[in-house]
């Protein structure tokens, strides 16, 4: 099995390296970096170009790590038990009519492998993550109410993504490959960008990253990523723009710039803080 | 191998046993097939954080591709051509015959330093044990297949070059541990910082209680949560802000806690200024005092953090009437109060803007006030250790 790209999502020959290794390897890869640097669009992007299901977890802060396995609905069972399962063809005395999977306990019970994404999963609690470990590298985990086993058929690949919000464990990071997708270099941007905007002039191309790269180094609170340079030239090839003009005239600047201090202080009214 | 593994833990990489037999595993699927290869699938099995990223790559350079520190980062050409151990060194090649004045002349600059640092790195056999490795894989001396510092080509046709190329750039100086903080690894701080907030679901079904409940009310379903309940932290950042040592970082440790700030129940500042003398300031130009006493009833559980750079004459600290300035004339040395102030907050940390390495000779009053405060410095581990020092000294202290 492997990994070439697609044709919609630019792959550097490292990182493709590295997801291939960590195939290989049979190991979570875990990938660390800015907002915007396609983290979790290359774990669709791996599902596609294998041609593999994919399974995906959105993470939140309240995650226990169980509900990503398996849900044991107790409030409908009890609700079933008051007023009758009704038509739905549960039936209140078996339990596994109240298991609901989550993306964890269907790939694992998948017959085919899947790729599994784990995204964002710095906003879980840190005792989430060390009860994730053993799930994942065992490859099962175990329903407790009925002391029943869950084995992963196949061992799906497991994309994990961290926006480093919160630092992760030491055993959590062991147990992970672990990547940091450095931002792109122009070179690639303007591969990116390609990709994306095939018919784009390159004088316009070129403008636009340009201004782009001056802007993230200018330290905004939030510096402007792939996403917000996508979203400008696309703004500004709707709107018929013929280049993304200079300076303060830069067109459609609130989709590269998010917060309103790096607003203000992109058009220079900023005051100076107060201290 | 296990020599470049060494060279890791040295560098101080944490390494685990589990990843040397990782290594070896890959290794033997046959994952290596060039040097490219053996660069990513060693950093993904040895190294999980960006901040070792840089001293993963100088090791790394050091080792397979027999590279010293910070070459072939960024040479210094100019310094290096005109240093004495180069001058000395072709004058002993020179007088040796081992080089001629018409090949001086013929070759580039490249090729002088390549031999160069073929002598110096066959006097520091200690430091490339690695050598040999890449020696095996046919590497002829005076770097003709473009391994050496100023060749920049990788061995043979190298896959893509990430390795060196991704090693030159140095592009994960500002990611490492030992890096001051400044606006580029900010992120880090933050992310340290935030682990200072411990977090939990706050309500959740009590099941054993909803059926018993339920079983009571002849069926009818009363769901019953529970409310797992914890206490945010409370934090108090007192800043020094009377030393120049101090005036660089202000304004980037203020950016830091701010960001924060909605991450904690309660985030103060004070200000002091060098030591303190039983009184502390809302404002950083110190006209507001805060009253010791009331200052010191802080709940147990709130964190202190003391930022300043504990450098002063040791006066200040040690003796009676000891302050510098004039006004504050008080009895009690700098010492008691600190005394008081650690005792009033045991989850207390310094962080100070000095190096840790120079504690030692900036002043004697860093080692004499590091004896009553854990102190770290400001750097990325620094704060990362002072994170993880509160944790553990507040927990004795959370739920009270």
């Amino acid at each position: 099995m492997q990994f070439e790209g697609t044709e919609r999502y630019y792959l550097s020959p490292e990182l493709r390296e590295i997801v291939n290794i960590a195939i290989a390897m049979e190991k979570p890869l875990l990938l660390t970096g800015e907002a915007g640097t396609g983290k979790t669009q290359l774990a669709f992007e791996v599902s596609r170009a294998l041609g593999l299901r994919m399974e995906e977890a959105r993470c939140k802060s309240t995650f226990k790590g169980e509900e990503l396995c398996y849900v044991y609905d107790t409030v409908l069972r009890l609700n079933d038990s008051r007023f009758g399962s009704g038509d739905t063809g549960r039936d209140v005395n078996n339990i596994w009519d109240y298991l609901r999977f989550g993306p964890i306990g269907r790939a694992f019970l998948a017959e085919d492998r899947r790729v599994l994404l784990l995204d964002e999963i710095d906003k879980t609690d840190s005792d989430t993550q060390d009860n994730l470990l053993d799930v994942l590298e065992d490859g099962s985990f175990v329903i407790r109410e009925i002391n029943h086993k869950v084995t992963a058929a196949k061992r799906p690949v497991i994309i994990i993504t961290s926006n480093a919000k919160r630092e992760l464990s030491d055993p959590f990071l062991r147990r992970c490959f672990c990547h940091y997708i450095p931002f792109p270099p122009p070179e690639e941007m303007v591969m990116i960008v390609r990709l994306h905007f095939p018919d784009l002039p390159e004088a316009f191309l070129e403008a636009s990253l340009t201004t782009f790269y001056r802007l993230r180094d200018q330290g905004f609170e939030k510096p402007p990523a792939t996403a917000e340079l996508l979203d400008w030239i696309g703004s500004m090839r709707t709107s018929g723009a013929s280049g993304p003009g200079a300076g303060r005239e830069t067109s459609h600047i609130g989709t590269l710039l998010k917060r309103t201090q790096d607003l203000l202080k992109f058009k220079g009214i900023l005051k100076p803080g107060r201290f | 191998m296990i020599g470049f593994v060494y060279q890791l833990q040295k560098a101080g990489v944490p390494v685990s046993v589990q990843y040397i037999i990782e290594f070896y595993r890959a290794l033997q699927r046959g994952l290596v097939t060039g040097l490219d290869q053996l660069f990513l699938l060693s950093r993904l099995i040895f190294i999980k954080r960006v901040e070792y990223y840089d001293i993963f790559e100088q090791v790394f350079a050091s080792f397979f591709m027999g590279a010293r520190d910070g070459v072939p980062g960024g040479i210094e050409w100019e310094e290096l051509l005109a240093g004495k151990p180069f001058q000395e060194w072709l004058k002993g090649e020179l007088e040796s015959g081992r080089l001629t004045p018409e090949m001086v002349r013929e070759f580039d600059t490249e090729e002088l330093l390549a031999r160069f640092w073929e002598t110096v790195l066959a006097q520091q056999g200690e430091h490339h044990g690695g050598n040999t490795w890449v020696g095996t894989r046919g590497r002829s001396p005076f770097g003709h297949s473009g391994m050496y510092a100023g060749g920049v080509r990788v061995h043979g046709t190298g896959l893509y070059g990430t390795a060196q190329k991704v090693i030159e750039n140095r592009r994960h100086i500002n990611y490492s541990d030992r890096s001051a903080i400044t606006t580029e690894n900010l992120r880090q701080v933050l992310t340290s910082l935030r682990s200072l907030r411990p977090v939990g679901p706050e309500s959740e079904l009590d099941v054993d209680e909803t059926i018993s409940r339920t079983a009571r009310n002849g069926g009818e379903i009363e769901l019953v949560f529970c409310r797992e309940l914890k206490n945010r932290v409370r934090l108090i950042v007192l800043m020094d802000n009377g030393g120049y040592s101090m005036t660089p970082y202000i304004a980037l440790v203020k950016t830091v806690f701010s960001k924060i700030r909605d991450l904690f129940k309660d985030l103060n500042y004070y200000y002091f200024h060098n030591c303190i003398y039983g009184t502390v300031y809302l404002d950083p130009p110190r006209t507001q005092s805060v009253k010791w006493d009331k200052f010191l009833s802080e709940s147990k559980s709130t964190r202190l953090i003391v930022i300043g750079d504990a450098n002063m004459a040791p006066a200040e600290l040690m003796a009676s009437y000891g302050a510098l300035d004039f006004y504050t004339s008080v009895r009690k040395p700098g010492w008691e109060w600190l005394r008081e102030l650690r005792d009033a907050f045991p989850a207390s940390v310094w962080l100070n803007p000095i190096p840790r390495d120079r504690w030692p000779y900036e002043s004697a009053t860093i080692t004499g006030i590091g004896r009553l405060f854990h102190m770290e410095d400001l750097t990325l581990s620094g704060i990362k250790n002072a994170v993880t020092h509160l944790n553990i000294q507040g927990q004795a202290f959370d739920g009270h």
